[in-house]
C-alpha cells in the first residue's frame, strides 16, 4: 500500500511540469499579451517593447521557463503583472483560496446533508411524495444556473424580508454565507440526491439484502449499514472529484454575493492575461485534483474488500 | 473481522486526509510565498491614538462609506486606470491639482514662473508640507520621484505621454541617459523643469499621478511591496487595505492643504455585491446607479429620485473606421454611414434617454472649449443613400464584405451594437457581421490596424482638447487606430500644441475638429454619463469627471 502511494505521487512532479509547460506556452503563443492590456489604447509600440524586456518576455521560451521553474522550486511564483502589480502571487491568492475552500466545503457539507438523505428516502420511499420532491430536487439543482437562483435569492431575503445581508464574506460561521452556499450548494444536492437514489435502488433488490433481512437484522442496520455502505462506492468517487473542485472559484456566484474568492481572480487574471496568476492557479488546481483523485483511490482500498493494491 | 464502525472510521479519515492534504499542499507553499502580511497594518500612529494590532479606533469625526474596486496598483508612477487613481489622488499629492471646476490650482507648489519661451517652470514650494510621518517635502524629493518614474527598471506604462515633455526624460526612459537633465533642484523649495517647447498643456500633464511626490525612503526601504505602507502627503493616509475586502483611508492630521478634510475615516467596501441593496440597507452611503436601475430612481415621484447626482464624463462612444480598408478608404461612404444612424433613436430606446448622444468627437460640456455649434451629421437616409451612389463604389452591392469588431465578455453583442447594425441594414441595405473578440486580442489586433470597423470609447485623462484631438487623429500618434492622416490638420495640431495664447488655441482646436468632422473617421453615438445616488446625510460629494481629491471636500452629519 505504501509504495503504492510513493508510486502515485511520484507523478505529481511529472504531471505539474507538463501542465505548467502547456499552460506557460499557451499564454505566450497565444493572442493578446499582458503588456498590451497593460497599456490600454494607448500602447506605443516601443514602449511596449521595453517594458516586455524588462518583464523578460522577449526571451525565448525555454529560457523564461526555466526561469519560471527555478524560481517555483524556491518558493518565488512571481508577481501579479497587470490585475495587482507587484503583488506577490502566493499573497494575491492565499487569502481568497481560503475563502473560496471554506465556501465549496460548506456547498459539498450541504450536498451530503441534504442530498444523502433525500436520495436514501427517495429509493426506499419509491413512488411517494419524497421520491417525487426528490426529483424535483435534482431536475432544478441541475438545471437552474446559478444566477438565476442568485439574484431571486437575494430579492427574497436580503431585499424584501431583510433576515440575510446581500452580499460580502465573514467567515464560515457567518450568516453571509447561507445564500452563496446555497447557490454553489444546489448542484452537490442534485448530484448526490440522485447517485444515492439511483444506486441504493440498485442494492436494496441484491441478494445480501434479503439474506440480512432474513437473518432478522433490524431494518436500519440492514439500510444503512449493507446497502448504503455497498452503495457508497460510486459517492465516493464524486465526493473526491468534488474535494479537488474545492480550489476552484465560482465567478459568478463570486460577483453577485461579492465574495473575495479565487474565482474572480483566475476570471480577471486570464481576462487580462497576467500569467503568473494564471500559471499559479493552474498549478493549484492540478495539485488539487490529483491528490484528491489519490485520496479515492486509497479510500477504495479501505471501502472495498474487492480491491487491493500492491 | 472488522466492525463497521471501524470501517467507516478509516473512510472518513482518508477523506479528510485528502481533504487536508491537498489544502494543506496548496496552503503551504503559497503561505511560504506569501509571508507578507496580507493584512495592512496602521503605518504611522497617529499623535492622537496608538492603534492596537488588529483594533483600531475610529477617530474623532465621521465615517463615509462608499463601494470600491481592488486597485491595480497604489504606486503613483504606475498608474493607469482610474480606479487605483481614485485613492492615489488621495494619498499622495504633487505640484499641482486639478480643482472641482477643472482647473490648475497650487498645490505643493504654491506658485510659479514661466519663462519667456515658455519652456522652463520654476515651482516654489511651500514649506509646510509633510509627509504622512511628519517628514518634510523638499524639491530633492520630487526629483527622486520623477527619476524613479522614468526609470527603466521602474517600467512605467504612463511616464513617457506625461513626462515624456521633459527634456532628458525620454532618454533615460530608453537609457540612453541616466538622469532627467530637465529636473533641477534649485533649493530645498524650489524646483525647475524644462520641457522640450512651449507646450501649453504641461501644467496638466503635472496633475497626473506619475508626477506626485515620494518619500524616498520609503519606497527603497519597501521593496515590491511598498505601497502596503505609504508615506504620501495627501489628504488621507492608507490606514488598512486588505485584498479583495475593504480599503480604510483615514484623515492626514498634518495636511497642508485647504479645506482640512472634514471625514476622520473612509471606507471602500471592495467586496462588491448588490450596490443599490447595501445603499438601500445604509450600508453604503452613495452608489453608481445601473441600467437596471435607472428608471425607477429617475421617476420623479420616487423618493430615491431626490438622492440623485447625473455626472457628465469626458467621454464619447464611437464607431471607428478604418480609413485605409475599403469600403471606408472613400469619405463619401463614412459620411453615408454616419448619416444612416439614428442616435436619438438609440438614447431613447436602448438607454431610455439616460445619455446624450454625440454629434461631436468631444462631448459638448468641456470645461473652456466650446463646439456643440460645430456641424456633425443629421440623421438622413436619403442624402446616405445618395452619397453612396455618388462614391467610387455606387452601390452597396460592390462593397466587400464588412465586420464591425467588438469587445466583450461572450454573450450576445450590446444591444446598441445591434441597433446599428440593423439600422445600416434599414436605411442602406448593407449587411454588417458582428465579431466579438475578449479585451486582450481586441487591443492586438486594434494595434495592427486589422479592423474596418470597430467599436470603442475614449475617455479624458485631462481637461485639455489635446487630450481628444492630438492623441487620436495626429497621424503619428500611436493611439490613432484609424489611419486617419491629414497634413494640414497634423500642422494645425502640432500649432495648437504649443500656441500660447488660450484663445487662439481653443479656435485652432475647435477648427481641427469640425476639420475632422468632415473626414468622418468616426461615428460619434454617445458621450457617457454616470449616474449617482447620494445619500442626503452627506455634504459637498463630487463627481468630477476627472480623478481628483475630492474627499476632503465631503462631510457627513447624521
Amino acid at each position: 500500500m505504501i509504495a503504492y502511494v510513493l508510486r502515485r505521487l511520484l507523478w505529481l512532479p511529472v504531471l505539474l511540469l507538463s501542465v505548467s509547460l502547456v499552460t506557460f506556452s499557451l499564454g505566450l503563443y497565444g493572442p493578446g499579451d499582458p503588456v498590451q492590456v497593460l497599456l490600454g489604447q494607448r500602447a506605443d509600440p516601443e514602449l511596449a517593447e521595453r517594458i516586455r524586456h524588462e518583464w523578460g518576455l522577449d526571451r525565448p521560451l525555454s529560457v523564461q521557463f526555466a526561469g519560471y521553474v527555478w524560481r517555483a522550486l524556491h518558493g518565488d511564483f512571481g508577481a501579479s503583472l497587470v490585475k495587482y502589480r507587484g503583488q506577490p502571487v502566493g499573497r494575491l491568492i492565499g487569502k481568497r483560496l481560503l475563502v473560496t475552500v471554506q465556501l465549496n466545503l460548506v456547498a459539498i457539507a450541504l450536498g451530503v446533508a441534504v442530498g444523502i438523505p433525500l436520495g436514501l428516502a427517495a429509493a426506499l420511499k419509491k413512488g411517494s411524495w419524497i421520491d417525487h420532491l426528490a426529483r424535483i430536487v435534482v431536475i432544478g439543482g441541475i438545471s437552474i444556473p446559478g444566477f438565476v437562483i442568485a439574484p431571486i435569492l437575494m430579492f427574497i431575503f436580503a431585499r424584501q424580508l431583510r433576515i440575510l445581508p446581500p452580499g460580502g464574506w465573514g467567515g464560515i460561521f457567518s450568516l453571509k454565507i447561507v445564500m452563496p452556499a446555497l447557490v454553489l450548494g444546489k448542484g452537490p444536492i442534485a448530484v448526490f440526491t440522485r447517485q444515492v437514489r439511483a444506486n441504493m435502488l440498485e442494492v436494496l433488490p441484491k441478494d445480501y439484502i434479503r439474506t440480512a433481512r432474513a437473518k432478522g437484522l433490524p431494518e436500519r442496520m440492514v439500510v444503512i449499514g449493507h446497502a448504503l455502505k455497498n452503495a457508497f462506492i460510486p459517492i465516493f468517487t464524486i465526493l473526491g472529484l468534488m474535494l479537488g473542485g474545492l480550489v476552484e472559484g465560482s465567478f459568478i456566484t463570486e460577483t453577485i454575493f461579492g465574495i473575495p474568492g479565487i474565482g474572480r481572480l483566475g476570471f480577471e487574471a486570464f481576462w487580462a492575461r497576467d500569467y503568473p496568476i494564471i500559471m499559479a492557479l493552474t498549478l493549484l488546481v492540478a495539485v488539487a485534483y490529483a491528490l484528491a483523485n489519490l485520496a479515492v483511490d486509497i479510500g477504495y482500498g479501505f471501502l472495498d474488500p474487492r480491491i487491493r493494491y500492491t | 473481522m472488522f466492525g463497521e464502525r471501524r470501517v467507516w472510521i478509516i473512510v472518513i479519515a482518508v477523506v479528510v486526509a485528502g481533504l487536508l492534504f491537498s489544502c494543506i499542499g496548496g496552503f503551504g507553499y503559497l503561505w511560504y510565498q506569501g509571508r507578507g502580511r496580507l493584512r495592512v497594518r496602521p503605518a504611522t500612529p497617529a499623535p492622537a491614538a496608538t492603534p492596537k494590532p488588529g483594533v483600531t479606533p475610529a477617530p474623532k469625526g465621521a465615517t463615509l462609506n462608499l463601494p470600491g474596486a481592488d486597485p491595480p496598483t497604489l504606486d503613483p508612477a504606475l498608474t493607469t486606470d482610474a480606479t487605483s487613481a481614485e485613492y492615489i489622488v488621495e494619498i499622495f499629492s504633487g505640484l499641482v491639482t486639478l480643482n472641482s471646476d477643472m482647473e490648475v490650482v497650487p498645490d505643493i507648489a504654491k506658485s510659479w514662473e514661466v519663462s519667456e519661451d515658455g519652456k522652463v517652470y520654476t515651482f516654489h514650494l511651500r514649506d509646510d508640507v509633510k509627509f504622512h510621518d511628519g517628514m518634510p517635502v523638499t524639491a530633492h524629493d520630487f526629483k527622486y520621484s520623477i527619476e524613479r518614474a522614468c526609470d527603466p527598471r521602474t517600467a512605467s506604462p504612463v511616464a513617457d505621454a506625461y513626462l515624456g515633455d521633459i527634456v532628458g526624460a525620454k532618454d533615460k526612459l530608453k537609457g540612453l541617459a541616466t538622469e532627467v537633465s530637465g529636473v533641477r533642484v534649485i533649493d530645498e523649495h524650489t524646483l525647475e523643469i524644462e520641457i522640450d517647447a512651449p507646450k501649453a498643456y504641461f501644467l496638466y500633464n503635472l496633475t497626473y499621478p506619475v508626477a506626485f511626490v515620494l518619500d524616498e525612503r520609503n519606497v527603497e526601504r519597501g521593496g515590491r511591496t511598498w505601497t502596503d505602507h505609504p508615506n504620501g502627503t495627501g489628504p488621507f493616509r492608507l490606514a488598512e487595505y486588505r485584498l479583495g475586502e475593504k480599503i480604510v483611508l483615514e484623515r492626514n492630521e498634518h495636511y497642508y492643504g485647504e479645506p482640512k478634510p472634514a471625514l476622520a475615516r473612509v471606507n471602500y467596501i471592495l467586496a462588491g455585491g448588490s450596490a443599490m441593496t447595501m445603499y438601500e440597507t445604509g450600508e453604503l452611503d452613495a452608489v453608481p446607479v445601473s441600467l437596471v436601475d435607472i428608471e425607477r430612481v429617475m421617476d420623479p415621484t420616487n423618493p430615491l429620485h431626490k438622492e440623485l447626482t447625473i455626472a457628465r464624463t469626458l467621454s464619447t462612444y464611437y464607431l471607428g473606421f478604418n480609413v485605409n480598408k475599403p469600403p471606408f478608404d472613400d469619405v463619401k461612404v463614412r459620411k453615408a454611414f454616419n448619416m444612416a444612424i439614428d442616435k436619438q433613436k438609440i438614447v431613447d430606446v436602448v438607454y431610455k434617454k439616460t445619455v446624450p448622444a454625440a454629434n461631436t468627437i468631444l462631448p459638448p460640456y468641456f470645461p473652456n472649449y466650446k463646439n456643440e455649434d460645430l456641424e456633425g451629421y443629421p440623421y438622413d437616409p436619403e442624402k446616405a443613400k445618395g452619397l453612396i451612389a455618388e462614391s467610387k463604389y455606387e452601390d452597396v452591392s460592390n462593397f466587400p464584405d464588412i465586420t464591425l469588431y467588438i469587445t466583450g465578455r461572450g454573450g450576445a453583442p450590446p444591444r446598441l451594437i445591434e441597433a446599428v447594425v440593423e439600422m445600416l441594414k434599414q436605411n442602406l441595405g448593407v449587411e454588417v457581421s458582428i465579431q466579438m473578440t475578449d479585451w486582450a486580442t481586441f487591443l492586438m489586433d486594434l494595434a495592427t490596424g486589422q479592423y474596418q470597423m470597430f467599436s470603442l470609447g475614449w475617455i479624458a485623462d485631462y481637461p485639455d482638447p489635446y487630450d481628444f484631438l492630438d492623441i487620436l487623429f495626429h497621424s503619428e500618434s500611436v493611439t490613432n487606430h484609424t489611419n486617419y492622416a491629414n497634413p494640414e490638420v497634423d500642422h494645425l495640431l502640432e500649432e495648437a500644441r504649443v500656441e500660447q495664447d488660450p484663445e487662439k488655441r481653443m479656435e485652432l482646436y475647435r477648427k481641427i475638429e469640425q476639420m475632422i468632422l468632415d473626414d468622418a473617421p468616426w461615428i460619434p453615438l454617445l458621450h457617457g454619463v454616470d449616474y449617482w445616488l447620494t445619500k442626503p446625510y452627506v455634504k459637498g460629494m463630487i463627481y468630477p469627471p476627472i480623478i481628483i481629491p475630492r474627499l476632503k471636500y465631503v462631510s457627513v452629519s447624521k
